[in-house]
């Protein structure tokens, strides 16, 4: 065992613990067709639920009729609002401090809400009885657009009727929810009064959906002989779910198992509670056998939760040299018909204060109002933190629309403004107060390699082939600097329902020196069986194949949030290095009494404790884990294990420099990236490989938002993009190469120095997609076009600045 | 969603115009139509099985005559449940022309459409509209033919 003839760095390698490009542990199940998802669970008599639609946006529900869904053989239960009334489950609360109709209760408010459930013995039977359920609706007027509700004379929400006080301050009009401010309104005002510059636009981020591969669905089984109910399903936040579940049916919370299986994506799709969740569990409970719900594509575009939806108006004071004195914010934000945005408690605009961005701007001033319309409910994180990827648009839209202003490069006019490296940790006009970051060694290195000087002398001499009539493709020159704010999060201002938003890792060494994991977080497909490993192979020499991570299990898992907003490394991640530091401790003084020194005079060694200045008297971790089961050691219980719960101190700053160089055809409106390059500085990086995968898929996600992907509406309140024929999602023949680079500048405050990465490539994809087809256009005179910029929209642009002769 | 056509029909405006209001005639016309009841000159109630792509479904409509100027021009409105598969709603402007022996049909007709139908993209519709609405005029315009003929 005493094995010298290895070097550290040798030893190290065999750990692959982090830094190492370690191939994902769960892969071997997936590319098997192995997974086990929600779909894939099958009980004994089990029965399969079905929801009964509204086709209109927002109607009075006359009546139902339910008689000749039950006259079909197959047909179980068809449930609606008045049955579930008596339980006091007709409406849930939501995340956001606001309730929402489980089913309808009397009317409707956005197409595809849930009107009725039709419980069945398989799942055709449950969804043919569902279109013979006879619902007689009454039209109402339809608000779609958030402006005009705010004047609307329609009440939406009737159940609120003569509230003035919302869940977050007063309510200005029937249709109105919040106005949450942050800053210093008088002051930004005052400055942008004196300036030499303002520049002010409107920018929109249009209304997408996560749309992850797999679709939302649970099985809710209640086994009526011991009185437990578990509950498999999609859920981003297991624990949470089972404290919702217990505080609205009023279960013990010791009676609830919630499983999270593995689940096929979630972006943020998947951390609310839907009607799906409750009326599966009362018919459970009702029909004493399991029932399993799970949403076909058109349900999942319709009606669980959507993202963005944002109407930005910025104002944006610099002076004529381009330092930048102030910015305001006036955000209207359509949260639908009923406010379930998924944010912490006291964020009803997420994170959207980190508007500032990247930028050392000493005034600001923010204001969102939420507004009601008959559109779905969500405002759900979609790859990001909490309203980040809003904010980071926003603002790198803000500088570039300043740039055109003052004619000036906009490569420049970020570097000007930049937070210097030396000002961190530093202090937010609106609130926050970042950890770390070297924002102009990132900017250098970005534009060096995609040689930026070249590229815009290449585009001058483009604009003059143009103009001459010598090509009818312009080229645009992307930039982005975006700085997110993910790992939520303190528990002194993060909560959801009340409960903070720490998270957790308890850790047990067998004997023989492997090791079994659990995390309050949830993998979606981060990859955190393979990822948290090297966490701990590293904290305690054990080597990463011999450990197993575990989640998703309530029964078994600590307490934890859950995964979304990049919180699992900065939060989980951090919970996992605490633990396993712990575990060291006590490994230590084992250590100090099987070699019978002193454990100050006890030396860390990769995966051993030597005795300082005596290196081949050691002990190695396998040697220890194997003592404290086997050895009576004076002082010390048995065994090897410990837990942690982390609150982090702040949250964490990953920042990034992405360029996007694309060609763009203004004749037909088609793009093509030619040049992608991602630089992202998560801190401390734990596997290459995944960072990388992370990175292509989210930039992935952003080409789809940024160029294509909408949940459209028609004025009579229909969902025009139900279906993946007119929602866009990229498949091989659309997505571009992608050049991924990065810096490290760890968290101070990290145990590891980690930031989270999960989501930077949505955050700063979705602006350097956007600032490269405005960029094209700049030369003709184009300052602001809303997204998605499909070809038909870039047609338009090109069309509205007289480009078509 | 908007339709306009023009169709030519073989026979005199009054006999044209005649069977537009004939119940039997419109339900022997109408795809898909299972039952036309008149309630009043001015007020038909039907049932008709539709297929748009992957939604086929029962709708029970009403429409309502505006016969004001009759039989030069003439209007109507109407509405469709289709329960779960969504629900139509829309008007129609039809005006005879008299043409020698023949009579010119021409109609311009606004439809919208809501629920599951409407979420299927409006290509799937608007191809649907215009097959269905041809043919109904190919057979409007054979039987009419030989009414007039007979």
């Amino acid at each position: 065992m005493n094995d010298q003839t290895l070097t550290p760095e040798e030893r190290a390698t065999n750990l692959k613990g982090m830094g190492c490009a370690r191939k994902r542990v769960e892969d071997v199940r997936f590319t098997q067709g192995k997974g086990n998802y929600v779909d894939d669970i099958k009980l004994d008599g089990m029965l399969f639920g079905a929801f009964v639609r509204s086709p209109y946006a927002h109607a009075r529900v006359v009546s139902v009729n339910k008689e000749a869904a039950l006259a079909v053989p197959g047909v179980v239960a068809v449930l609606t609002a008045e049955d579930l009334a008596p339980l006091g489950l007709h409406w849930m609360p939501t995340l956001a401090g606001d309730k929402q109709m489980v089913l309808a209760d009397g009317k409707v408010l956005f197409q595809g809400q849930e009107v009725a459930y039709v419980v069945a013995e398989d799942r055709y039977i449950a969804a043919d009885a569902a279109e013979l359920v006879e619902v007689d609706y009454e039209e109402l007027p339809v608000l779609t657009d958030p402006f005009e509700a705010l004047k609307s004379d329609v009440v939406l929400r009737e159940d609120l009727a003569g509230q003035t006080e919302g869940a977050h301050g007063p309510r200005k009009h029937h249709n109105h929810i919040f106005t949450w401010e942050q800053g210093d309104k008088d002051a930004t005002e005052a400055v942008l009064g004196e300036a030499d510059v303002v520049a002010e636009e409107m920018v929109y981020y249009h209304r997408t959906h996560p749309c992850p591969l797999e679709t939302c669905g649970c099985v809710a089984s209640m086994d009526k002989v011991t009185g437990k109910l578990t509950l498999y399903g999609t859920f981003q936040a297991p624990h949470a779910i089972r404290t919702v579940v217990s505080l609205i049916s009023g279960l013990a919370e010791h009676n609830i198992r919630v499983i999270s299986p593995d689940i096929g994506g979630g972006f943020g799709n998947k951390v609310g509670a839907y009607a799906g969740y409750v009326c599966s569990v009362v018919a459970s409970i009702v029909t004493g056998q399991p029932v399993k719900w799970v949403e076909n594509r058109m349900e999942n575009l319709m009606a669980t939760a959507f993202a963005r939806d944002y109407w930005m108006q910025g104002k944006i004071a610099a002076t004529k040299e381009g330092k930048i004195t102030g910015l305001w914010c006036h955000t209207t934000a359509d949260h639908g018909g009923f406010d379930a945005c998924a944010d912490p408690s006291k964020f009803p605009a997420g994170f959207m204060n980190i508007c500032t961005g990247s930028y050392d701007i000493p005034t600001a001033y923010l204001a969102v109002d939420g507004v009601y319309t008959n559109k779905a409910p969500g405002g759900v994180a979609y790859r990001c933190s909490f309203r980040v990827t809003e904010a980071a648009y926003f603002i790198e839209r803000m500088i570039e629309v300043l740039a055109i202003k003052l004619n000036m490069d906009a490569a420049e006019l970020r570097r000007i403004n930049f937070i210097k490296a030396d000002q961190f940790p530093y202090q937010s006009a609106l609130g926050w107060e970042y950890d770390s970051g070297d924002y102009h060694t990132a900017w250098d290195k970005a534009l060096k390699a995609v040689d930026y000087d070249g590229l815009r002398a290449e585009q001058a001499q483009r604009i003059e082939e143009f103009k001459a009539g010598k090509t009818r493709k312009l080229l645009g020159i992307g930039l982005t600097h975006f700085t997110e704010i993910v790992g939520a999060g303190p528990v002194k201002n993060c909560d959801i329902l009340g409960m903070g938003m720490f998270d957790s890792c308890e850790i047990r060494i067998h004997p023989t020196g492997s090791a079994i994991a659990r995390i309050g977080a949830i993998s979606q497909g981060q990859g955190h069986a393979t990822t948290f490993a090297q966490i701990i192979a590293s904290e305690i020499g054990l080597p990463a194949d011999d450990i197993t991570l575990e989640e998703g299990d309530t029964d078994t898992a600590p307490y934890g949030l859950g995964t979304y907003g990049s919180r699992s490394t900065p939060v989980a991640g951090a919970a996992t290095a605490v633990a396993s530091r712990k575990i060291r401790a006590k490994a230590q003084m084992i250590a100090a009494y099987l070699l019978e020194v002193h454990d100050g005079d006890l030396e860390w060694d990769v995966d051993r404790f030597a005795v300082k200045g005596a290196p081949e008297r050691f002990k190695t971790m396998k040697e220890i884990a194997f003592a404290a089961y086997n050895q009576a050691i004076p002082g010390l219980e048995p065994g090897l294990e410990a837990v942690s719960y982390y609150d982090p101190p702040n949250m964490t700053y990953p920042f990034g420099a992405y360029i996007c160089v694309m060609e763009i055809d203004v004749d037909t409106g088609e793009w093509d990236v030619r040049k992608f390059y991602a630089l992202d500085d998560c801190g401390t990086r734990i596997n290459p490989m995944i960072i990388e995968g992370q990175v292509h898929g989210g930039v992935t996600e952003a080409l789809a938002i940024a160029m294509g992907q909408e949940i459209a509406y028609d004025e009579m309140g229909n969902v025009k993009t139900g279906t993946l024929m007119d929602f866009f999602i990229p498949t091989a023949w659309e997505t571009p190469n992608y050049t991924t680079d990065h810096t490290v500048t760890p968290s101070p405050h990290h145990p590891i120095g980690a930031k989270g990465v999960g989501e930077s490539p949505n955050v700063g994809g979705v602006p350097a997609f956007s600032n490269a087809v405005h960029d094209a256009f700049r030369p003709f005179g184009l300052v602001q076009s809303h997204m998605p910029h499909d070809h038909w929209r870039i047609w338009k642009i090109a069309n509205g600045l007289g480009m078509h002769g | 969603m908007e339709l306009t056509d023009e169709i030519r029909i073989s026979a005199p405006r009054d006999v044209v115009y005649r069977a537009l209001n004939d119940p039997e005639v419109l339900k022997d016309c109408i795809p898909g139509c299972e039952e036309l009841t008149q309630n009043s000159p001015t007020e038909l109630e039907a049932k008709v099985v539709l297929k748009i792509g992957p939604v086929k479904a029962r709708f029970s409509g009403e429409v309502t005559l505006d016969t004001t100027n009759a039989p030069d021009r003439f209007s109507l409105t109407g509405e469709g449940k289709g329960g779960a598969a969504g629900f139509a709603k829309g008007g129609a402007e039809v005006t005879l022309t008299e043409d020698g022996d023949e009579t010119v049909l021409t109609y311009t007709a606004k439809v919208d459409v809501g629920g599951k139908i409407a979420q299927l993209g409006s290509r799937l519709i608007a191809g649907t509209a215009k097959k269905l609405s041809g043919k109904f005029f190919t057979s409007f315009g054979e039987i009419v033919s030989e009414q007039s003929v007979s």
